[in-house]
């Protein structure tokens, strides 16, 4: 999909991811990863769908089929409505807690990261013909829906599936007028959030009230959680601020200043959360019996 | 003859000095102190007599400066006296009714052991009273309208241990506070714009309206006109020879006597013109309403007063102020006698002051009862009472200028008002049969009761006559009217006569009725007092406090601080969450109408 430059072959690489992550959702085979993995394709394939619509409409009015040239304006609207889909921007977002809950840490992990890849880079190449006024509305809502539903979790997926919400609205704002920061955002992103499904995976924590016990089965995860963390929230002087800065940059240099206002005040909302993760882990210890201490002693049983 | 006038009433005013210089340089105590002070003021008023008669007999008018007290730059403060039309009737007036009340004094204040104290206060009062009404300039009249404040306050508080007593002289002390806020106006504006505060000076230029206005505003407080007039029936505490000197005569009409010295500059501003007139309008029908159902003598003769200091503001208003003069020179006598009776009754009665228990004193006390009759009839205007020459002349004088009709009809009302009051006093005091207990002390056999009554009864009488015959005219009297204008003074005062007459009549011989709402008005003071002395500090106090916890604590520092964002973020969070459901149906729903929209947007 990255180096087609025929929206036939773009298509298709869509198509054959989608195809091809489901099976690794329903791994371990059970009801739940099932319902996930339902959803998700009923999602996928919907968007996909629309995108073909769109493909189809624009060859028939351009008489062409460059992915980068899509001309036609409501192709291009149908496009950006049906990426975001994909991506999980709001107004469309409602798939992506419950697919990432439902299924197992590792496959979530490549569910929020390498799926991410593909309609980033077809949004990438569309950029220059886009619409600014629908990629605020989705930028806007996505970055306030992905804070303000993340207040209210316990579970770490879903604020996982959040947080990425958030980081994707973060993304599509800047891809009108400086595309590669969304390639640095998204590249850097994923860099944290590999991090962070790592090592949750590790010790195989997927409640809040387990991860209060990190510091205990291995302290050097503590620690690892709390610089990634803190650098997903946009902390300067780790890694995270960098793109958040530069799009906060370029955004009020084209004099966009409130949209970048609210950007910055809905990161906020996410990096309480975030805070609040750190909090368990890392900051207190919370009460446990004294039989339960030095694990780190032993290998995990599973 | 200007030696004798200045050395003559500079030495009535010295005189009255004299008895508190006795205190300080011979202090053995002396049971004569009393009748010192009497004949003190005997003297004194015997040798003010003389300016009084060169004045009368040859229109005599001078102003003594004496010494520069200090200068603010470049303005001269100075002692000086001005002995013009108005001070020189005023002071023998003054210190003969003066002289009747410390005679009276003597034996309503026999049985107090602080006697000598009283005197003090008494001649000092007069002293202050004297300073003010015969001032150049402004300070010295400052001085002696803060001296009678204050020795008012002294005098009302006698009794200090009755908490009703010290609340009555603190209210007088503040009522006039306020008015003096009129006055340090006037002499601000005075001090800037015509940078003197003499009497000569000022009245070569004009003053503006503000400027005057401050005047009006002392007279208020002063004078206990409608607004600043609760002072004046609270001041019945004090005891009667008080109420007699102070309250009825002299103090109150120091606002009026201020407005009448600055009358060259209103003569030529219709707009304070005005305003006093309506002001004094609203006073005497208010006072008057509030006394006719009074229970308490001394009550109705203060609201009397009051709608008599009323009438006087009217006078003034309609730009006769000699005419106002007349009347606070009659009025002071009869006043003065009313009060004294009023006095003679209570401690007759075992200081009973309900005229509810009292009743049957005609054949009992023969003297104070036809003073009272002779001072009531007098207030009404009776003709050819001393009430009669002023009084009559100021109806008439209202009833044929061009002015405010509705003043005119107000003070009509309270004409026949003041006849009411004046029926009930007469009535439940004096007529009927006796509501006290039969074992009371009644007599009036003592000299020093009964000389001065009837000497002010024959002031009541005569003084109309004296003052009008000799005091050199300076206003034009109306001297054609339509016969029904000459008599409604006197029509208003009968109709009013018989109304009482037929009404407290009824009073034990018709059933009771129901109380009605009317009667609760005039009570209770038109519930002037309850209003501004409980619920506005109330409502005031009130308002203070949840501005500053509510408004400012509550919501400023914590609503839209933290709490406010907390429970914003978190109730859209909650909200936000809440919409997941899980039902595919419901988000592809959602969707669909997303993209309907945005494609119907662009």
């Amino acid at each position: 999909t990255i180096f087609s430059t025929h929206w036939l072959m773009a298509w298709m690489g869509l198509e054959i991811n989608t195809l091809a992550v489901i099976p690794m959702m329903t791994y371990p085979n059970n009801m739940r990863n099932t319902e996930s993995a339902i959803k998700y394709f009923l999602m996928q394939a919907t968007a996909s769908m629309i995108i073909m619509f769109a493909i189809i409409y624009n060859s028939w009015m351009t008489n062409q089929w460059t992915l980068f040239q899509v001309s036609d304006n409501l192709a291009i609207t149908l496009m950006t409505l049906a990426l975001a889909m994909k991506l999980g921007l709001a107004p469309f977002h409602f798939w992506v807690p419950e697919v990432t809950q439902g299924i197992p840490l590792m496959s979530g992990m490549i569910l929020l990261t390498w799926q991410k890849i593909a309609p980033t880079s077809i949004m990438f190449q569309i950029s220059p013909s886009m619409n600014m006024n629908i990629l605020i509305t989705l930028a806007i809502l996505s970055t306030m829906l992905g804070g303000w539903g993340g207040l209210n979790q316990t579970h770490l997926r879903k604020i996982l599936a959040y947080s990425s919400i958030a980081h994707m609205g973060w993304m599509t704002i800047i891809v009108m007028i400086n595309p590669s920061l969304t390639i640095l955002n998204l590249i850097i992103y994923i860099i944290t959030t590999l991090t962070t499904f790592l090592s949750l995976n590790f010790t195989s924590m997927t409640k809040i009230n387990m991860l209060s016990n990190t510091w205990n089965k291995s302290t050097s995860i503590t620690i690892i959680l709390l610089l990634t963390l803190l650098s997903l929230g946009g902390l300067p002087p780790l890694t995270g601020f960098m793109p958040k800065w530069l799009i906060i940059q370029e955004l009020a240099t084209t004099n966009n200043i409130t949209i970048a206002t609210l950007l910055a005040l809905s990161a906020l909302l996410n990096l309480f959360f975030y805070m609040r993760l750190i909090y368990v882990s890392t900051l207190t210890i919370f009460p446990s019996n004294n039989s339960s201490k030095f694990q780190w002693f032993h290998q995990p049983t599973k | 003859m200007n030696n004798l006038i200045n050395s003559t009433l500079l030495m009535s005013i010295m005189l009255l000095t004299l008895p508190i210089m006795l205190n300080l340089i011979y202090p053995y105590k002396t049971d004569k102190f009393p009748q010192y002070c009497k004949n003190m003021i005997k003297m004194s008023f015997l040798t003010s007599l003389a300016p009084m008669l060169m004045f009368m007999y040859q229109g005599l008018e001078s102003t003594v400066t004496n010494w520069q007290w200090f200068s603010i730059a470049s303005m001269p403060i100075n002692m000086s006296f001005k002995l013009d039309y108005f001070s020189i009737i005023f002071i023998p007036i003054a210190l003969y009714v003066t002289w009747s009340i410390l005679e009276f004094s003597m034996w309503y204040m026999h049985s107090d052991p602080n006697i000598h104290r009283f005197f003090k206060y008494l001649i000092m009062f007069l002293f202050t009273m004297i300073i003010l009404v015969s001032a150049n300039n402004l300070i010295q009249l400052f001085i002696g309208w803060e001296g009678v404040g204050i020795m008012s306050f002294l005098l009302i508080g006698w009794w200090y241990g009755r908490t009703d007593a010290n609340t009555a002289a603190l209210q007088a002390v503040l009522y006039n506070r306020i008015g003096d806020i009129g006055f340090i106006l006037s002499m601000a504006w005075l001090m800037i714009n015509n940078n003197s505060w003499d009497l000569q000076h000022i009245f070569m230029t004009d003053m503006n309206t503000l400027a005057l206005m401050g005047l009006i505003i002392a007279a208020t407080g002063k004078s206990a006109q409608f607004g600043l007039h609760p002072w004046l029936p609270s001041a019945m505490e004090g005891p009667t020879p008080v109420s007699a000197l102070l309250h009825s005569s002299t103090m109150v009409v120091a606002g009026i006597f201020l407005l009448i010295r600055f009358y060259p500059m209103t003569k030529n501003n219709p707009t304070i013109l005005t305003m006093a007139m309506c002001l004094g309008a609203i006073t005497t029908l208010f006072t008057a309403i509030c006394a006719i159902t009074q229970n308490d003598i001394k009550k109705i003769v203060a609201f009397s007063t009051s709608s008599q200091l009323g009438l006087m503001m009217v006078t003034i208003g309609l730009n006769q102020p000699h005419l106002a003069f007349l009347h606070i020179c009659t009025h002071a006598f009869f006043k003065a006698m009313l009060f004294m009776c009023s006095g003679s009754i209570i401690h007759s009665l075992n200081d009973e002051q309900d005229i509810r228990k009292m009743g049957g004193l005609l054949p009992i006390l023969p003297i104070t009862t036809s003073a009272l009759t002779v001072g009531s009839l007098a207030l009404m205007g009776t003709p050819f009472l001393a009430g009669f020459y002023s009084k009559d002349s100021i109806i008439e004088a209202m009833n044929t200028s061009y002015v405010n009709s509705w003043a005119l009809l107000m003070t009509m009302v309270a004409t026949s008002l003041t006849a009411m009051y004046s029926m009930r006093i007469i009535y439940f005091a004096l007529l009927n049969q006796p509501r006290f207990l039969p074992l009371s002390p009644l007599n009036e056999n003592h000299p020093n009761l009964i000389n001065p009554i009837l000497r002010l009864a024959i002031g009541s009488i005569f003084a109309g006559y004296i003052l009008t015959m000799n005091m050199p005219p300076m206003y034009i009297t109306p001297t054609t009217m339509p016969m029904s204008t000459k008599l409604s003074a006197l029509i208003v005062t009968i109709m009013g006569l018989l109304l009482a007459l037929e009404l407290n009549a009824l009073t034990n011989k018709l059933p009771l009725k129901n109380v009605i709402h009317t009667h609760n008005f005039s009570n209770m003071l038109g519930y002037f007092t309850h209003l501004f002395h409980r619920s506005y500090p109330m409502a005031n106090l009130h308002l203070g406090q949840h501005i500053a916890t509510m408004l400012i604590d509550l919501n400023w520092f914590e609503k839209t601080g933290p709490k406010g964002q907390a429970n914003l973020h978190s109730h859209l969070s909650s909200s936000i969450t809440s919409l997941q459901k899980g039902m595919i149906k419901t988000y592809f729903l959602s969707f669909i109408i997303s993209i309907i929209m945005v494609m119907l947007i662009i």
